[in-house]
């Protein structure tokens, strides 16, 4: 798709904003231009958790194309594995740097580290169910029961720790308080890391597809 | 329905009672868990924060050690087929269920009493904490009864079903840590509603598995 | 004693991962029909009983089951249907008997003990199955399989570890039950596919 070819002069771009036009920030200094980088591997972490858990729905309550949708569950976590591996590496980087030490289980960081045991723990799930004719079924509903205990995660951390992270982007005033320049640069970063995403995603389903028919041509059914 | 999960759950208890020895060793893990803990702690003075975390540490693991076997017996001993020939996958669950939290009440009344005795505990608010006890692990029943249903077609079940349960498991841990050292400590009076959402958790947990248990149990 | 059932597979398909088991194989059976399948070892005869009975899916294809002109929808099959096969595995820590009220949709005991008598089983009836042989165990088996008396039989290998005292046991219950019942035997025994009216060889047809 032409779209997915943005991303050859989006990422480019995004790049140059983050390091050169936008400004410091107040306190951090260079330091923040992590924050362009920290923001989008994580918000792309929970959209493809969020395909994922669609995709597994999808590949319970419909009858056909299972095997495919069976790989677009998987490759969606898998690709979102990587990220969320990301987000943890830029996250305690800037720890490090605006809190002084890389890990101190603030429940943000409690949270991504949850969506990436969840993440492994899917992962492992699947490749135990090698050879099992149900492994897209099982992995599904594993996937389903770990989205609907998101929910009970939201509710419960800031009742139990408080938090030192900023404010996610949309907070509860619905004001961003960043510059601009510095807005602007964070935005065109999540859109284009997330094209990324999207074309990391769809060359992996392709490449599933591929390897679908291969099989069943070689198989001649 | 109602007569097929009763007879599911007789054949259940009827193995587990000839066969004791998978639900001995589930009780005597717990019970050398607890006292190894208390051994290792060898009287030293707790805040009642820590105590409450050595405690659902030592129920958690006891949950992890005995609450798959259920199922995976029946995979062990190839009874499967044979179940699913004569019983809904609604029945088989809900059966299952019910064994399974029968079997963790009766481990968490052993650990939990074991526990306050040797460590010395005398929880402020009893009634509180035993609530807490008894709502913590029907949460903690009711995820791994699905999970170790999933495990059950796996390989390397054991370590796996502690892979797969601890996510999920962590927002019961930590509210469960929570309620238990607040009972233990006293002061702040008791939070109903922390305890209903040990519960609330449970009824979408269960209610979740229940539809979904027939897409682990037969083939998709 | 029965309604007529009737049974239709049309154009069944079935692949394991990578392997194709069976393609498009299609036949239908009636109420005092008794038809076989046979195929060499691997050909898919075991599964393709496995999703009659719907313990298996199928990759492509449907499978009708009706009973007089109505059909019985997939939920409610599995009270309908006799099963057995070598990969049905009774309880080994219950007994015979336990083992048959845990399988039946309630019946008495009396009627329970005439079965475990008629395959030569009633001494054994309070030992656990796990002390069994195997050919005691494909006895439970195929009591497991006709205690309620179903609508459709299918017997995967039923004479398998039998001696020939309890073949004729069997052969004389599936003369006995023929009329009322639908029987599909899944097997290579020639005895046990001269006691059917149809058949199909599985690998053939996939030719």
């Amino acid at each position: 798709m032409v779209l997915y070819r943005l991303i050859f002069i989006f990422m480019p771009v995004v790049i140059y904003m983050a390091f050169m036009w936008a400004p410091p920030a107040a306190i951090l200094g260079d330091a923040s231009r992590i924050l362009y980088f920290h923001v989008p591997v994580a918000w792309v972490s929970v959209v493809a958790f969020i395909v994922s858990g669609v995709q597994s729905i999808l590949f319970l309550v419909t009858e056909n194309r299972r095997r495919e949708r069976e790989y677009m569950a998987y490759n969606s976590a898998a690709a979102g594995m990587v990220f969320t591996i990301l987000t943890v590496i830029t996250g305690s980087i800037w720890a490090k740097l605006s809190w002084g030490s890389y890990w101190n289980w603030d429940p943000r960081e409690t949270s991504i580290v949850v969506l990436m045991l969840i993440y492994i723990a899917y992962l492992s799930l699947y490749s135990s169910l090698k050879e099992h004719p149900n492994r897209g079924g099982i992995s599904s509903v594993y996937l389903i029961i770990a989205m609907i205990t998101m929910p009970f995660f939201i509710f419960i951390i800031p009742r139990i720790y408080s938090s030192l992270h900023p404010d996610t982007i949309i907070n509860q005033e619905g004001k961003i308080h960043l510059e601009p320049a510095m807005r602007i640069t964070l935005f065109s970063s999540i859109v284009t890391f997330t094209l990324l995403y999207g074309y990391i995603y769809r060359l992996m389903n392709r490449i599933s597809r591929l390897e679908i028919k291969a099989e069943e041509k070689h198989y001649d059914i | 329905m109602q007569s097929r999960i009763f007879k599911n759950l007789r054949k259940d208890f009827l193995i587990e009672f000839r066969n004791r020895s998978a639900v001995n060793i589930s009780f005597a893990f717990a019970g050398i868990t607890t006292l190894s803990v208390s051994l290792a702690c060898g009287g030293a003075t707790l805040s009642p924060q820590i105590h409450s975390v050595l405690l659902w540490i030592i129920i958690f693991f006891s949950g992890m050690s005995g609450l798959s076997h259920i199922f995976i017996r029946e995979e062990e001993e190839r009874t499967s087929l044979f179940l699913a020939l004569h019983s809904d996958p609604e029945n088989i669950y809900l059966s299952k269920l019910v064994f399974n939290i029968i079997l963790f009440s009766c481990i968490t009344a052993l650990v939990t009493p074991l526990y306050l005795f040797f460590m010395q505990v005398v929880p402020a608010y009893t009634v509180y904490f035993i609530l807490t006890a008894a709502s913590g692990s029907l949460a903690i029943s009711s995820i791994t009864t699905i999970l170790g249903a999933m495990v059950a077609k796996a390989e390397s079940r054991s370590s796996l079903f502690t892979v797969i349960s601890f996510p999920v498991m962590i927002p019961v841990l930590w509210i469960s840590i929570k309620l238990t050292s607040d009972s233990i400590e006293g002061g702040a009076p008791p939070e109903l509603r922390s305890l209903l959402f040990l519960l609330a958790f449970s009824g979408v947990i269960i209610s979740v598995s229940y539809l979904a248990f027939k897409f682990i149990w037969t083939e998709q | 004693m029965h309604k007529n059932y009737s049974l239709h597979i049309n154009k069944i398909s079935k692949r394991f991962r990578k392997q194709l088991l069976f393609r498009d194989i299609s036949f239908s059976a009636e109420t005092g029909e008794s038809y076989f399948i046979t195929g060499p070892n691997g050909s898919g005869k075991s599964t393709m009983l496995q999703i009659i009975a719907g313990v298996q899916k199928s990759t492509a294809g449907e499978i009708f089951f009706s009973r007089g002109k109505k059909e019985i929808p997939a939920g409610e099959r599995f009270s309908h249907f006799g099963f057995t096969s070598p990969a049905v595995n009774p309880y080994d820590m219950l007994t015979a008997a336990e083992n048959i009220r845990f399988a039946s949709s309630g019946v008495k005991d009396e009627q329970i003990d005439e079965m475990l008598s008629l395959f030569g089983l009633y001494p054994h009836r309070s030992k656990h199955v796990g002390l069994y042989s195997s050919g005691m165990k494909q006895r439970v088996r195929l009591i497991i399989a006709m205690i309620d008396s179903p609508g459709i039989l299918l017997l995967d290998e039923p004479s398998s570890n039998l001696d020939s005292a309890g073949k004729d046991i069997l052969f004389s219950e599936i003369e006995r039950i023929r009329k009322d019942t639908v029987i599909v035997i899944a097997t290579n025994e020639h005895d046990e596919i001269k006691l059917c009216t149809k058949g199909i060889d599985i690998a053939e047809q996939n030719l």
